[in-house]
């Protein structure tokens, strides 16, 4: 229990009063802690990216051993996988594409241009689709409230193209009534709003690192106690 | 199986049916996008790059084939999407060794140049390297407990350092910007005086000052809205709704906002088939 | 065609119009070639003449911080940016907070030390006249480590050159020597560049990004945290606008205003449909 829970909490009891005190303290001592902490999580930090690559690579080996519905498509998972890490290995130079080519473009480049860079665009540019048919299913102003979520969003929408000056110059004489109304609504309401919900977040945030450096919130440390 | 398996005998055609004429569509497509993409895309003709053109002929294909999924989910997509995961984690891999495990941790331990530099990597690299190690025991049930050294040395620090520039950034600087626009209104009152009611007034004094109330007003309403250790009753409940009314707009705000960055994605991926792939130029 | 036996025959056909007059809205302007005039916005603005207003040597700050699924708002701005810089002579330091940003960071670099030649006849050296640092682990302990010693965070750029008496970064040993940060962001790494990068190191900060996340960057304009920002590809657009050197952003106004009035149109037309039955069964009701 010692080692296993005691321990870790005074560490970070610790560590987190000695890295809230660094920032008061412009000794050369405290700007070396810092330093030398700073390097220290960066390392730490630099190994959590296994876990996150073994997590994945785990999930779909698990996959394909219990075949699992779907197992077959996890195999793909590994001939990207293993395709970019040979073609990094294996240098610049592999194949009658590059022969005599002044490309200094790299088969690894080539592989994150042409092939991770249209699927993740992609694959987040289908939401627009699917954004368009729910608006126009779902988008109602049942009350009050929806009314006002409405009506902004539509002045907003709309303020923010090119073509609401020509629409505002001829309704209105002047070209930027709609983009200033759309403005307006971004620099009072919406910086109301969002400076509330940011001033809730921070005060959470702070309270939450108290909760941590005082050993109350202790999820981080994983279950078993 | 039904009541009526006549019923059911008829389904299972039509289901064949259908199946058959995707299939037929499909293998049309695929003739399709061949032909075009060499004719728009001939990576064997003179002076042409042949990489690029295989690269955007590759490109044009997977992106069409994630385009599949608004037909409905279908095996190519599920291909297209896995081997986007799998290409993601071999670079992720790669960016690991490449950025952070060799310069960080390889080089200055076993290519270190000379013997000080050996010993400055060894005081400064022996800990992190051994409690990074160590954070690798969380995939382990049993010895899991161990990474528990790692994460609270990360996440003291973390927490510690947090809380000054939390307060700093997050609560006085946006306290201090609420209340500056009335202090600059009042500033400029005084200085320049301007006649009530005037341009110079209206722009300068009093539009700055309405528009500071409606902010901070907006601001306390908000917060209101979201403390639940009081109950909202009477001038808190209508305090509250004012808070909600504030939210509503913000959050019209963010959904025009929001349309606007997704239709830019799919308006960019157009644009790559349009200009990149089918060559088509721009007028 | 529907997969859902639970929705009604006409739901997956209202769906599949709908996509189809989006995909319309998008291609037509492609092939229109007419241009919309425009403003660009006080915001950008500001952000162009405070990079205009830097003299030549001095060193700008970019950290890339989106991925390839955000390039389509945020690639047109990382352009234009470096090309600014080129065009100034500004010295651009470029560097990313995660790893798979790199590629689409280095290829920015690539594409306007390539520009730089044929637009403005300037060979440009990474290492002498922009660096590209590439990727640290660390994210918020990396800036902190940057607003204190910039090379010893980095003592390697990408291309494996040491930063140590590289030209490109003479007279900068930390972000305190930097004249302006310049994030563009499509991950939640503003705040956290204004908290533990410039806030602590008393510099300017700008920002582009993604246009969802504009909204929520208005508290830190407001308290000139932010001197400005580029939101989505209307802020690239302003930003080429200002440089006069049009771009992807620019192009792509016409499909925006197309597709924005499109989707306002759905909105409206739902909600006028509803109100109107409405009226209708509240008249059958009363007569």
């Amino acid at each position: 229990m010692i080692l296993k829970r005691t321990i870790p909490l005074l560490i970070v009891f610790g560590i987190g009063v000695l890295a809230f005190m660094q920032d008061y303290v412009p000794h050369p001592w405290s700007t070396a802690f810092r330093d030398e902490m700073t390097t220290w999580t960066m390392v730490i930090g630099g190994f959590a990216m296994f876990l996150g690559l073994y997590s994945l690579s785990h999930m779909h080996i698990t996959k394909i051993r219990r075949k699992m519905p779907g197992w077959g498509y996890s195999i793909f998972v590994f001939i990207g996988a293993v395709g970019m890490i040979a073609v990094y290995i294996l240098g610049d130079t592999i194949g009658p594409l590059y022969a005599g080519t002044a490309n200094k473009k790299s088969l690894f480049d080539w592989g994150y241009e042409y092939i991770l860079v249209p699927c993740s665009a992609t694959v987040f540019s289908i939401l627009a689709f699917f954004m368009a048919s729910a608006a126009f299913r779902t988008f109602r102003a049942r009350n009050l409230a929806a009314g006002l979520l409405l009506a902004a969003a539509i002045i907003v929408m709309f303020g923010r193209v090119p073509v609401s000056e020509n629409v505002s110059l001829r309704l209105f004489g002047d070209g930027m009534v709609i983009p200033n109304l759309s403005k307006a609504i971004m620099d009072y309401p919406n910086l109301a709003a969002k400076r509330g919900i940011m001033l809730g977040i921070a005060l959470g945030m702070i309270s939450q690192s108290m909760r941590i450096l005082l050993g109350i919130e202790r999820s981080y440390m994983g279950g078993g106690d | 199986m039904s009541d009526y398996p006549q019923a059911d005998d008829i389904q299972a055609g039509a289901t064949k049916r259908r199946k058959a004429i995707e299939m037929g569509a499909l293998a049309l497509l695929v003739v399709a996008f061949m032909i075009v993409s060499l004719i728009r895309q001939n990576p064997f003709a003179k002076g042409a790059d042949p990489a690029k053109a295989i690269g955007v002929i590759v490109a044009a294909g997977l992106t069409l084939i994630m385009y599949s999924f608004l037909y409905r989910d279908n095996p190519l997509f599920k291909i297209g999407e896995n081997l986007y995961v799998g290409v993601s984690l071999g670079y992720t891999a790669v960016i690991t060794w490449r950025d952070f495990l060799r310069p960080l941790v390889y080089q200055p331990l076993f290519e270190a140049p000379t013997a000080a530099a050996l010993r400055n990597s060894l005081l400064h690299l022996t800990v992190p390297v051994i409690l990074g190690i160590v954070l690798l025991a969380r995939i382990s049930r049993k010895h899991g407990w161990v990474s528990r050294y790692s994460y609270a040395l990360m996440i003291g620090w973390g927490a510690g350092v947090a809380i000054p520039l939390f307060t700093n950034s997050y609560i006085l600087q946006q306290l201090t910007a609420a209340v500056k626009p009335l202090q600059e209104a009042a500033g400029a009152q005084a200085v320049a005086a301007p006649p009530a009611f005037s341009q110079a007034w209206l722009f300068g004094v009093a539009g700055p000052i309405f528009g500071a109330l409606v902010a901070m007003i907006g601001t306390v309403a908000v917060l209101f809205y979201f403390f639940f250790s009081v109950e909202h009753k009477r001038f808190g409940s209508a305090v509250s709704k004012l808070g909600i009314w504030f939210l509503m707009v913000s959050f019209g705000a963010s959904f025009g906002f929001t349309v606007m960055g997704r239709l830019s994605l799919l308006i960019g991926r157009v644009n790559f088939l349009l200009h990149d792939w089918l060559n088509i130029p721009v007028k | 065609m529907t997969t859902n036996p639970g929705r009604p025959r006409h739901y997956e056909l209202t769906r599949r119009i709908i996509f189809v007059l989006v995909a319309l809205a998008v291609i037509l302007p492609y092939f229109s070639g007419r241009q919309q005039p425009f403003t660009p916005s006080p915001e950008v603005r500001k952000v162009f003449e405070k990079v205009d207003g830097l003299s030549p040597g001095d060193h700008l700050f970019i950290p890339i911080d989106y991925d390839p699924s955000s390039e389509a708002e945020l690639y047109p701005m990382c352009l234009s940016l470096l090309r600014h810089c080129f065009k100034k002579g500004v010295i651009p330091i470029v560097m990313t907070l995660w790893p798979t940003s790199v590629g689409i960071a280095k290829q920015g670099c690539d594409e306007a030390a390539a520009d730089a030649n044929s637009m403005f006849g300037k060979k440009v050296v990474s290492g002498k006249d922009y660096v590209f640092l590439g990727f640290r682990p660390g994210v918020q302990n990396l800036i902190l480590k940057m607003g204190d010693n910039l090379k010893g965070a980095f003592d390697k750029d990408y291309y494996n050159q040491p930063t140590q008496g590289m030209k490109a970064l003479a007279g900068v040993n930390s972000l305190k020597d930097i004249k302006l940060l310049v994030d563009l962001a499509a991950m939640g790494t503003v705040e956290w560049w204004i908290a533990y990068g410039t806030d602590r190191a008393g510099i300017p900060m700008a920002t582009g990004t993604t246009a969802v996340m504009a909204p929520d960057l208005y508290p830190f304009y407001q308290s000139n945290q932010l001197i400005g920002f580029l939101g989505g590809l209307r802020g690239a657009a302003d930003y080429e606008k200002l440089l006069k050197i049009p771009g992807r952003g620019e192009r792509g106004m016409l499909a925006q205003s197309a597709t924005h009035v499109l989707i306002i149109l759905l909105i409206l037309g739902a909600n006028i449909r509803i109100f109107a039955g409405r009226l209708l069964r509240k008249k059958e009701g009363l007569s």
